[in-house]
């Protein structure tokens, strides 16, 4: 899209090694591009190395082949110099935090004074503006991944990766949620990596969509997403939009 | 008077068993026509601690004093080696096995020794809840500072933490629920240590009144005493557990 890449993700290959000495290839020639303020998607089956491809962009991973590099930098400068937002599939909330304290826990860790205001908006804008006071243990998960989105955005990072961030809800709060993740991202238009299983999810965000298979994972397709922005959540119903989703579903498996 | 029946009936059936032992406690008495200073009355020790409550709360208030001094300075000190340890594997594995070794050893068996180097006084006293203390703060705070919740360290790293923040923000924080296992666990011991301590060599305290006066045949204030120590060692169990019990509602 923009020609100048953001995060290249060069010919990566992950090995894992198991507990018990035998070695496990998780993900294999990796090749992704993506450029400054793209938002690209990335769909597959359990288990293909989706997580494995985020952890390695997030510098939480070593390649064990090739290699991530982030504006030509290695992606530990990013996290190094908080401009990194990441939201788990796993939520990872302090317990012992509020609802809004683990919002602002970036800017305590980064050193920063704490925005309220913006920590407010973000619990609004993920509908969770009245749990504020409340505790991870009070919320649901739908909820508690979303105060992990709104904990991710509220530093305005500089690049975004969501691992499965609607996994736990259903199917009208999730349509309601793209439509405000679209909304927050076009304020700044971050560059983006989001991990999906739902096809919809990824072709009415992204501009790209990239099809992951097998094991080891690779990637086994790529589609580029020609809706203008800003989408209205009616683009879901045109013919263009079923004959992509078609499309996807197919590469997802192959077999069939 | 419907309401204070149904009390009276909750008080009962929930303390039925103290009143038993006090009922069979004093027919035995009458019975066997006991001397006094063989075995009190109840009636004689409430008589005791109802007409001279000054000197028992007196000494309590000294016997709590140096026990929450002791449990304050011996948990400041087990955190704070914890901490140490944290810091580096070497110490950990230094201080770890040798901690859980000297938790063994019966504080009873130390005390002639810290009496030699410290004198017998109350400077022994303290030391020894001092020890009573410390090493459930150390043991369980150094379990605690290593048990991060699911994905929080990846999360510290995700955001550029640098260590100290690490530290302050998720480490510390992670550990609160082990240390309050250990205050828990510490608390009663450190009244009944300072009260032991004080027995054998103190000047001042429960444990010293109860010595004075079991020498003078005094057995009802010798009961008394006994009574107070019970109901201070309850007290501070429950408080503990209460302020346990908070965290942990908070913190999972
Ligand atoms: N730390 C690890 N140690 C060993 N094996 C791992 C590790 N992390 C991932 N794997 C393996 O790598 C493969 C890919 O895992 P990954 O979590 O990336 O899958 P995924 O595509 O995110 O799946 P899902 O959609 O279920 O989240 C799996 O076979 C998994 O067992
Ligand atoms: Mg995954």
């Amino acid at each position: 899209m923009s020609p100048e890449t953001a995060i290249n993700v060069d010919h990566v290959g992950m090995v894992f090694t198991l507990d018990d000495g035998t070695e496990l290839t998780a993900v294999r020639d990796v090749d992704i591009k993506i450029g400054k303020g793209e938002f690209v998607a990335l769909l597959g089956p359990s288990g293909c190395g989706k997580s494995t491809i985020l952890r390695l962009v997030a510098a939480l991973e070593e390649a064990s082949f090739g290699r991530v590099t982030i504006e030509g930098q290695d992606p530990a400068e990013l996290s190094r110099a908080h401009r990194l937002g990441v939201a788990f599939q796993d939520h990872a909330l302090l317990p012992w935090l509020t609802v809004k304290d683990n919002v602002a826990l970036p800017y305590k860790v980064a050193g920063k004074k704490v925005d309220t205001t913006r920590v407010k908006e973000l619990l609004e804008l993920v509908g969770l503006g009245k749990f504020a006071g409340a505790r991870p243990s009070q919320l649901s998960g739908g909820m508690r991944q979303r105060v992990s989105i709104a904990r991710a955005l509220v530093l305005r990072p500089d690049v975004l990766l969501l691992d499965e961030p609607f996994g736990a809800l259903d199917a009208v709060t999730r349509r309601h949620m793209n439509v405000e993740l679209q909304r927050i991202w076009a304020e700044d238009e971050v560059t983006t990596l989001l991990v999906t299983h739902s096809v919809e999810e990824a072709l009415f965000l992204a501009d790209r969509v990239l099809v992951m298979t097998g094991r080891p994972g690779t990637v086994a397709m790529e589609m580029k997403i020609p809706f203008a922005r800003p989408r209205d959540p009616s683009i879901q119903r045109t013919p263009e939009f079923h004959a992509m989703a078609d499309k996807l579903t197919l590469a997802l498996e192959p077999e069939a | 008077m419907t309401g204070f029946a149904t009390r009276a009936r909750g008080f009962l059936a929930k303390y039925w068993g103290v009143i038993g032992v006090l009922l069979l406690w004093q027919g035995w008495v009458w019975a066997k026509d006991l001397n006094a200073i063989v075995m009190p009355q109840p009636l004689d020790v409430v008589r005791d601690l109802v007409t001279n409550p000054g000197i028992y709360l007196s000494n309590a208030a000294l016997t709590l004093t140096l026990a929450a001094l002791g449990l304050v300075m011996g948990m400041a000190l087990g955190t704070a080696i914890a901490v140490l340890a944290w810091t580096s594997r070497l110490l950990s594995g230094i201080l770890i096995p040798l901690g859980l070794i000297f938790s063994s050893v019966p504080v009873v068996a130390l005390i002639p020794i810290l009496a030699r180097l410290l004198g017998y006084d109350v400077k022994t006293v303290l030391a020894i809840v001092v020890i009573i203390s410390f090493f459930p703060a150390f043991v369980f705070t150094s379990a605690g500072l290593r048990a991060l919740p699911p994905g929080s360290e990846d999360l510290f790293r995700v955001f550029g933490s640098s260590p100290w923040q690490r530290f302050i923000r998720l480490v510390l924080p992670s550990a609160v629920p082990s240390w309050m296992i250990a205050l828990r666990l510490s608390a009663p011991p450190a009244v009944l240590s300072a009260m032991v301590a004080e027995f054998l060599m103190g000047t001042s305290g429960l444990g010293y009144m109860f010595r004075q006066s079991a020498a003078d045949f005094q057995t009802d204030r010798a009961f008394g005493t006994s009574v107070v120590a019970t109901a201070i060692s309850v007290l501070c169990f429950t408080l503990a557990t209460l302020a346990e019990k908070r965290v942990n509602a908070r913190w999972s």
